[in-house]
C-alpha cells in the first residue's frame, strides 16, 4: 500500500552506554559495555543467579515541576526525558503539539515495577488502614500507558495515544505503528518509544526460565555475547528511546534536519508457544518487512539484530536471517554493548543504527570471539567497519510470540 | 485542634506536598495554582493523616466542592468537632 512518506526529524535515548549522541557514538566506537553488577533491590536481589544488568548509572538533571512529578514513577522519568529532548530538538511549536496532529506512541514492559510494589506491600499488610494509603496516584504511576500519558500531559499533546505493552516489541512497535499513523495520514506527526526503569522482577522471571547469563558474573562488561560460543544468556538493561516521526512534506517545509527515512514495518505473532523463537514466523517477519518496504534482500545493507544472548534465540535469528537476506548485509547485535532494556531495545537500537548511519561506521556486535557455528552462516560485524549504511532492519522479537522488522533508510 | 492550629497544619501541607507556598485564603486553587483533581485525593489523604481518623465516603464526597484554603479549614474544622478531636 503506498501512502505519505515518513521521516524521523529527532531522536534520543537514556541507555547504559550513554546519554548524549557523542557518549554513545563514543562507546560504540571504543567498545565500552555499560553492563554491571546487579544493584541491590533488597528483595529478590540476592535470589538471582544472574548478578549482571544493563545499567544507567549517571546523573540526569531532571527539571520537571510538582504537577507533572506527582504522576510520574521512575518509569515515566525516563519518558518524559526523552521526550522532552525530542521535542526541543524537533523545533515543533506548542500549536502543533496541541493540535492534535501530534500523537504518542510509547510503552513500557509493565508501567512503574517500583511503585507496584508498594502497593503490593500495602495490600498484603492487610490492615483497612494501610489500604486507604494507597495513592491516587499509584494506579497513574503503574499503569501499562503510564509513559505515554505522562508525555501527552507534560506536553499538551492531544493526537492519538498508542500504548503498546508487548514486552521486548513494545518500542519497535511504537515506531511501527506510528509510522503507519503517518503513512495514512491519520497523525502528521507521532512521537514514538519505549521506556523501563531499573527492576529486578524481570531478571527473576528470566533467571527462573534459565534465560539469563549467570557466567559472567565477576565479569559482567563480557555479556551478554549475542552469537558468540560461549554465550548464556541475556542482560537484563534499563533505558528509553523517543523519536519524532513526520510526514515528509511537512518535515521539509519547516526546514526540519532529516536523520532518516522509516521506508516499512512488519509485525506478526508466531501462533503459537509464547517463550520459543519461532523459525518459520520471524523468518515471515523479515520477508513481510521487506515487501512492505519494496525492498529487495540486497538492498539492505545492516541488520540490527534482536540477538539477546541466549541459546536457541541467536541460532533461529542467524538462520532466519540467513534464510531470507544469505549473508549479504552486515548484522550486528547492539544488546553486546548494554544488554536487553526490554520494552525499549527497538528504540535504542533504532536511535544506535541512525548515529551509526549517519557517521558512517559499523559497531561490531561486542563480545562476539568465536561465532557459535550454528550461527556463523551470517555476515557478522567482527570489528569497526568505516563504511556507509544506506538501508537498515531493525529486528525484535518478544514473549508472546509477537516478531517486528523496521526498515530505515538514509536520507540524502 | 483549634482553627489556628489547623490552618498552620493545612499550610505546611501545601507548601510541603503540593509546593504551594503561602496561598491566599480565596485563592481558587485550580485557576491560581493548577490545583486538580489528583491533589484534592491526595489532600484527603493527608487530612486523614492528619487528623489519625477515616473519613467516610460522603464525607469525602462533601469535600470535592471546596475550591479555596478557606473552604478546606472550614471542612477540617468541621470534621474536628465532629468527632470531638
Amino acid at each position: 500500500m503506498t501512502g505519505r512518506r515518513v521521516v524521523i526529524t529527532a531522536c534520543s535515548a537514556i541507555t547504559p552506554i550513554g546519554h548524549t549522541r557523542a557518549e554513545i557514538l563514543e562507546s560504540l566506537r571504543r567498545g565500552v559495555s555499560g553492563v554491571k553488577p546487579l544493584r541491590e533491590d533488597h528483595l529478590l536481589s540476592q535470589y538471582i543467579h544472574s548478578q549482571v544488568f544493563g545499567t544507567v548509572d549517571y546523573p540526569i538533571e531532571y527539571d520537571f515541576k510538582r504537577t507533572y512529578r506527582k504522576t510520574m514513577g521512575p518509569v515515566a522519568y525516563y519518558a518524559c526525558q526523552v521526550a522532552k529532548e525530542v521535542l526541543e530538538q524537533s523545533g515543533l511549536t506548542r500549536e502543533f503539539m496541541t493540535s492534535g496532529r501530534l500523537g504518542v506512541a510509547f510503552g513500557s514492559t509493565h508501567g512503574s515495577p517500583t511503585v507496584q510494589r508498594e502497593i503490593y506491600k500495602t495490600f498484603f499488610g492487610g490492615s483497612r488502614h494501610e489500604f486507604s494509603a494507597i495513592g491516587a496516584v499509584d494506579y497513574l504511576k503503574s499503569m501499562v500507558h503510564t509513559t505515554a500519558v505522562n508525555i501527552t500531559r507534560m506536553f499538551g499533546i492531544t493526537g492519538r495515544v498508542i500504548s503498546s505493552g508487548t514486552a521486548c516489541t513494545t518500542s519497535s512497535q511504537s515506531i511501527g505503528y506510528g509510522y503507519e499513523m503517518v503513512k495514512f495520514g491519520m497523525q502528521d506527526a507521532m512521537l514514538c518509544g519505549g521506556a523501563d526503569e531499573y527492576d529486578t522482577t524481570t531478571v527473576a522471571v528470566f533467571d527462573n526460565l534459565l534465560a539469563c547469563s549467570t557466567a559472567f558474573n565477576d565479569r559482567p562488561q563480557c555479556t551478554p555475547r549475542p552469537f558468540d560460543v560461549n554465550r548464556d544468556g541475556l542482560v537484563v538493561g534499563e533505558g528509553a528511546g523517543a523519536l519524532l516521526l513526520e510526514e515528509y512534506e511537512q518535515a521539509k517545509r519547516r526546514g526540519a534536519p532529516i536523520l532518516g527515512e522509516v521506508i516499512g514495518f512488519a509485525c506478526n505473532n508466531n501462533g503459537g508457544d509464547l517463550i520459543l523463537p519461532n523459525l518459520a514466523g520471524i523468518t515471515e517477519t523479515l520477508r513481510i518487512g521487506l515487501r512492505e518496504a519494496a525492498l529487495a534482500a540486497d538492498q539492505v545493507d545492516f541488520i540490527s539484530a534482536h540477538a539477546t544472548g541466549t541459546k536457541m534465540g541467536d541460532i533461529i535469528e542467524a538462520q532466519a536471517i540467513h534464510a531470507v537476506y544469505g549473508a549479504g548485509p552486515f548484522v550486528t547485535g547492539l544488546k553486546g554493548y548494554m544488554g536487553h532494556t526490554m520494552s525499549t531495545c527497538g528504540a535504542i537500537e533504532t536511535i544506535l543504527t541512525l548515529y551509526m548511519m549517519q557517521e558512517g561506521f559499523i559497531a561490531p556486535t561486542l563480545n562476539l570471539e568465536e561465532p557459535d557455528q550454528r550461527c556463523a552462516m551470517i555476515r557478522h560485524t567482527r570489528s569497526l567497519e568505516q563504511r556507509q549504511i544506506t538501508t537498515a532492519a531493525i529486528q525484535n522479537f518478544a514473549f508472546g510470540g509477537v516478531n517486528t522488522s523496521l526498515l530505515i533508510k538514509r536520507f540524502a | 485542634m483549634t482553627r489556628e492550629e489547623i490552618t498552620l497544619k493545612i499550610l505546611d501541607i501545601f507548601r510541603r506536598e503540593f509546593e504551594i507556598v503561602d496561598p491566599g485564603f480565596e485563592d481558587d486553587l485550580r485557576e491560581t495554582f493548577g490545583f486538580d483533581s489528583v491533589d484534592a485525593i491526595e489532600l484527603l489523604l493527608e487530612i486523614e493523616k492528619l487528623l489519625c481518623l477515616e473519613l467516610t465516603h460522603e464525607e469525602k464526597k462533601m469535600a470535592m466542592e471546596i475550591r479555596n484554603i478557606r473552604q478546606i479549614i472550614d471542612y477540617v474544622e468541621r470534621m474536628v468537632k465532629k468527632r470531638n478531636l
